[in-house]
């Protein structure tokens, strides 16, 4: 026994266990018995019966459809859009360039600011008799009679504000994450690839990007897992059940109603919820080719 | 000769290029934060009765003041409009309710202090005519001054949210840190597994579980406390912390920790001495969403504090009762913010360290 | 990174300390103190009231210190649902909605205070507000402050007042002749309401219905028929955002609306932040009078507060007739639920949105949120009915008998 603790090879095959138990015990003491709960818990009804009531009411909402073709819309549309200008955004400023602290520093502030700033900033800049109308005023785009009402709009419109809002504050995010990685990439293979008479744009698509892979993946990756969470920002500027969201459904039941019913209607939502973002990121994953065979991957 | 000038010329366009999309891309970032900045420092009758609303804080305004049969009248000059509005009551006598009235009223609306002295004095300047002006200063600060009067322990509320945010990061930093540089360097079984349910903590609402998740916390003893605050926040972050050192610690060539090996550190000596400060800009971007997640969190703050509250939810409880006062809102906004955009100055840094080749 | 790591690690070791040092210090006071977590009194400039006036002199009065803080209705019922399943309760005394009321009961969160109430004989509590706060026939609330709808309008928007009408008396009809020509003048709607799902458009409606004798929640009778139809009239008046509208009071400040009615601390707060800018008056009204809903905040002690016997003074000292008297004046917005203070008030009262609010409480046709709706998170569900109903009749254009009928059985179900 002794022999086997202390052999080479066991302490190998160990280290890698070593290093996630402690997060494993984490989870397990703080995350995973709620989680069991929840699950359980959307299975059954208010008098602790085991039913399908929560997820039938769910399937039968017409808000539910409404909210997962939001949900889609939001996701397909900000991630894209986030992730084209995070990565322009990063590859610029990984060019050397004077002030290219400072512009960091600026891009990095919205993602400093509070919930509550952001929600001001925004519901006093997007109301008709806001900034942003007053602002367009001064440059003449306007006259004060024909105001914008951007709020008026419909779904769509709505989304779209949205989706502005949120890449305001989390492209920096994701540049970040995406410059961390960056950096870390060796330069030497950037310089062979000039050497060999690369174009600017074949060593960024044959070199950086493959190099970045990893990083790209997880930034991309975060990124899908919290837009299909955006719902603060959606429902500080129309409240609950306007521009429904899979997210703010889930908050709408679980926070919003004391009644237990409702709130067993919530958790079966976020039940719901997570497992469209496993099979999301799953598939996503399988297609980057992230996780490959254990045995294959590099160390 | 020639062809270096025109290198030089293409550099000179390429560089002005890049500065003109730079300068573009940060004014579009700062465009609604000099919005926040500005409204922050306006009265309420700026920030609500002019359209369209003024780009920069006035620093004083002007007043009116009238005599007719029913009373006193006072106005204040509105810059949008370009004449003077009736501000306050409709009319006031000389009673001294009635003055103090009006000076709250123009402390309050239009943040600027009017003595019931001076207001006499601009009175008895009325008797030999109907109408006076006069002009007060603004007190720019004066929603912070407000702001800061109704928060009440706001400094131990800080040292108790800059104790969460570190905690947090050490907890999510160690514990993260470790399972990320295991993922990233070891082969093993079920690691794609673990990698994923990891994830799966993210990808689980939160919302859900956020009342049983805190009455786990209340029965091991760390209800209103701030290390319990922590071990909450933690667990979204360690998470985060994993798939981002993960990513990290896999873009570092192994092949560098080897070398330090053969020269005769330990294992821990190589991890310590080379992986470490090549992975610290995403330690450093780990360390500040930590920090940010941990600071400006107050939904389940709230619930989980009672004579220990950390400072968001200070300020959430001034707050929470000035909907429609944008000028408090972005103050005390601002407050806040101010503490995490410094922790961002500061780390920002690290995250830009290895500019221009690989120290090692 | 060895600076980085300094100072971290400095601030880290001194955060702690500090943070311990204040913990240590706090308890080294020595005197009680009552925790008061209220949903009331939240604008800052009450709160400091409340605390300087009121609170302060209770503590000294008492030798304790009270702890004050504004929490809304959701946290406070999340905090008491926490502290019973933890077994540890810290919240001596909290001020609730009346739309809660049910709840805090059904959670078995708080105490029964019916044996006090008797006791206090120097003041009487409004009957028809003490009815929410009476739940099973025991008083598990105490009203502190009650609320009714006042109609509010920017002064610009009186050169569209039809002929002959009076601002401080009209029906409704001449309300939507008001609104109507004031969106042809101006060009757009000028009339808010509280588009957000579940917020005040229940009232709003409602207090319309109880104009044309309808009861409340009721979206189907003769009566609600008529205010639906009211509505109806008015679809193109509403301003163009009015569906993002959650308060009144910004689009109101802002002149982006002109013309509302409101819950009276929200016209308190608009009024307040300009009178010269406004005309306030007693809701417009139909054939049965001048249809309000009244609603209240009241007291309540959870089970198991530490300091209950000063959570009990408290609530008698805030209740005695000069006290409400006072805080009607300082913290202004809201009516005492207690008659003795109310006939004070009448009398002495410079401050016009709480004589507007005086008269119709007095001469109103009011109804109050009945607690038989309200319980397991129900009213949410009955507010969104009408949210419904109005997003539809709005779109359309018309009002469906049918669809009301087949939307109130929906509101019986939640009983």
């Amino acid at each position: 026994m002794f022999k086997l603790l202390y052999s080479r090879e066991f302490r190998q095959k160990a280290v890698p266990y070593l290093l996630i138990a402690p997060v494993l015990i984490y989870y397990a003491l703080f995350w995973l018995y709620p989680v069991i709960q929840c699950f359980a818990g959307s299975f059954r009804d208010v008098n602790n019966k085991l039913t399908l009531y929560n997820y039938a009411f769910i399937f039968k909402d017409p808000t539910f459809y409404k909210a997962l073709f939001n949900t889609a819309f939001i996701v397909v549309f900000s991630v894209t859009l986030e992730f084209l200008a995070a990565f322009g955004l990063a590859l610029i400023i990984n060019i050397k360039f004077k002030g290219s602290g400072i512009f960091l520093f600026i891009a990095m502030i919205p993602m400093a600011l509070p919930a509550v700033a952001v929600g001001a900033i925004w519901s006093s800049g997007f109301a008709t008799y806001g900034w942003l109308n007053s602002f367009l005023y001064y440059l003449g785009f306007i006259e004060k009679t024909a105001k914008i009402p951007f709020l008026a709009g419909g779904n769509v419109a709505s989304m779209i504000l949205i989706i502005i809002i949120d890449a305001w504050q989390v492209v920096p995010f994701m540049m970040i994450i995406l410059l961390a990685g960056m950096q870390g990439l060796d330069e030497e293979a950037k310089e062979a690839g000039y050497i060999f008479g690369g174009t600017k744009f074949t060593v960024l698509r044959k070199i950086t990007i493959p190099l970045l892979k990893p990083t790209i993946t997880t930034a991309l990756i975060l990124r899908i897992i919290s837009a299909i969470q955006i719902w603060l920002i959606i429902v500080m500027i129309y409240g609950f059940q306007r521009l429904p969201v899979l997210l703010e459904e889930l908050v709408y039941y679980v926070d919003e109603s004391h009644s237990m019913e409702f709130f067993r209607i919530g958790i079966a939502y976020s039940v719901i919820i997570s497992i469209f973002v496993s099979i999301a990121a799953v598939i996503y994953l399988k297609v980057t080719g992230a996780f490959g065979k254990e045995a294959e991957e590099t160390a | 000769m020639n062809r270096s000038v025109k290198r030089g010329a293409i550099r000179a366009a390429r560089m002005t290029t890049l500065y003109i999309m730079v300068i573009g891309v940060a004014m579009i970032i700062l465009f609604p934060i000099f919005f926040l900045v500005s409204l922050s420092l306006m009265s309420g009758y700026e920030s609500y009765y002019e359209w369209p609303n003024p780009l920069i804080p006035a620093f004083s305004a002007k007043y009116k003041l009238e005599k007719s049969d029913e009373g006193y009248h006072l106005s204040i000059y509105n810059k949008a409009e370009k004449r003077y509005e009736r501000f306050g009551p409709e009319k006031f006598g000389t009673t001294a309710e009635d003055l103090e009235k009006i000076s709250v009223f123009v402390k309050r609306q239009g943040n600027s202090t009017l003595k019931t002295e001076r207001l006499k004095e601009e009175i008895s300047r009325l008797v030999d005519r109907d109408e006076v002006f006069f002009s007060l200063s603004k007190n720019l600060l004066a929603n912070y001054k407000v702001f800061f009067q109704v928060t009440r322990d706001a400094v131990p509320s800080v040292i108790r949210s800059i104790y969460t945010a570190l905690t947090t990061i050490a907890i999510s930093l160690i514990i993260g840190g470790m399972a990320g540089y295991a993922f990233a360097r070891y082969i093993f079984k079920g690691r794609n597994l673990l990698k994923l349910s990891v994830l799966f903590v993210r990808m689980f609402p939160g919302v859900a579980i956020a009342i049983p998740m805190v009455i786990i916390l209340g029965r091991i003893g760390l209800y209103d406390q701030p290390l319990g605050l922590s071990l909450i926040y933690s667990v979204t972050q360690i998470s985060l912390t994993i798939w981002i050192t993960a990513s990290i610690f896999m873009a570092i060539p192994v092949e560098l920790e080897e070398a330090a090996l053969i020269f005769g550190t330990t294992k821990f000596g190589a991890f310590w001495h080379v992986t470490i400060p090549l992975a610290l800009p995403g330690l450093a971007a780990c360390a500040m969403y930590s920090f940010i997640g941990s600071w400006n969190e107050v939904i389940q703050a709230v619930v989980l504090t009672q004579f220990n509250p950390t400072f968001p939810v200070v300020v959430y409880k001034v707050l929470v009762g000035a909907g429609a006062q944008v000028n408090l809102i972005t103050a005390g906004s601002i407050a806040q913010a101010f503490p995490a955009v410094l922790f961002t100055l500061l780390i920002r840094k690290y995250i830009l360290r290895m500019w221009g080749g690989v120290r090692v | 990174m060895k600076k980085l790591l300094s100072i971290l690690l400095i601030l880290m070791v001194s955060s702690t300390v500090a943070v311990f040092a204040v913990g240590q210090y706090e308890e080294g006071v020595g005197k009680r103190t009552v925790v008061f977590d209220s949903r009331l009194w939240t604008p800052p400039h009450e709160q400091e009231y409340v605390i300087n006036e009121v609170l302060v002199p209770f503590g000294r009065e008492n030798n304790c210190i009270v702890s004050f803080s504004i929490i809304d209705d959701d946290t406070l019922l999340k905090r008491a649902k926490l502290q019973k399943e933890t077994n540890n309760v810290t919240t001596d005394l909290v001020i609730a909605y009346c739309a809660r009321f049910n709840d805090w009961v059904k959670g078995g969160y708080i105490e029964d205070l019916t044996s006090y109430v008797r006791s206090w004989t120097d003041r009487s509590f409004a009957p028809g507000i003490n009815s929410m706060a009476v739940i099973n026939g025991r008083q598990y609330f105490i009203p502190i402050a009650s609320d009714v709808y006042l109609l509010c309008a920017n002064k610009k928007a009186l050169k569209y007042l039809p002929a002959g009408a009076d601002v401080q008396d009209l029906t409704w009809e001449e309300f939507a002749d008001w609104a109507v020509a004031m969106a042809r003048g101006e060009g757009e709607g000028k009339v808010a309401v509280t588009g957000v799902p579940e917020k005040a458009l229940i009232y709003q409606v409602g207090g319309i219905a109880l104009s044309y004798g309808a009861g409340f929640p009721d979206v189907s009778s003769s009566g609600a028929v008529k205010a639906w139809e009211i509505m109806v009239k008015m679809r193109n008046a509403f301003t163009p955002t009015v569906m993002t509208y959650d308060s009144l009071v910004a689009p109101m400040k802002r002149g982006e609306a002109w013309l509302t009615w409101a819950h009276v601390a929200n016209v308190g707060e608009i009024y307040g932040s300009n009178p010269a800018q406004y005309v306030i008056a007693p809701v417009p009204g139909g054939p049965a009078g001048k249809g309000s809903i009244a609603g209240t905040q009241g007291f309540a002690i959870p089970k198991g507060s530490p300091n209950k016997d000063l959570a009990v003074k408290l609530i008698e000292y805030i209740t005695r007739p000069g006290m409400m008297l006072k805080i009607a004046k300082g913290a202004g917005g809201w009516i005492p639920p207690v008659s003795e203070a109310v006939a004070m008030l009448g009398d002495t009262t410079q401050d016009e949105v709480i004589k507007k609010a005086i008269d119709v409480m007095d001469h109103g046709k009011l109804s109050f949120i009945p607690p038989a709706y309200t319980g397991g998170g129900n009213w949410g569900k009955i507010k969104h009915v009408y949210d419904d109903i109005a997003n539809k009749f709005l779109e359309s254009g018309r009002v469906d008998t049918g669809y009301l009928r087949t939307m109130q059985n929906k509101i019986e179900g939640y009983k």
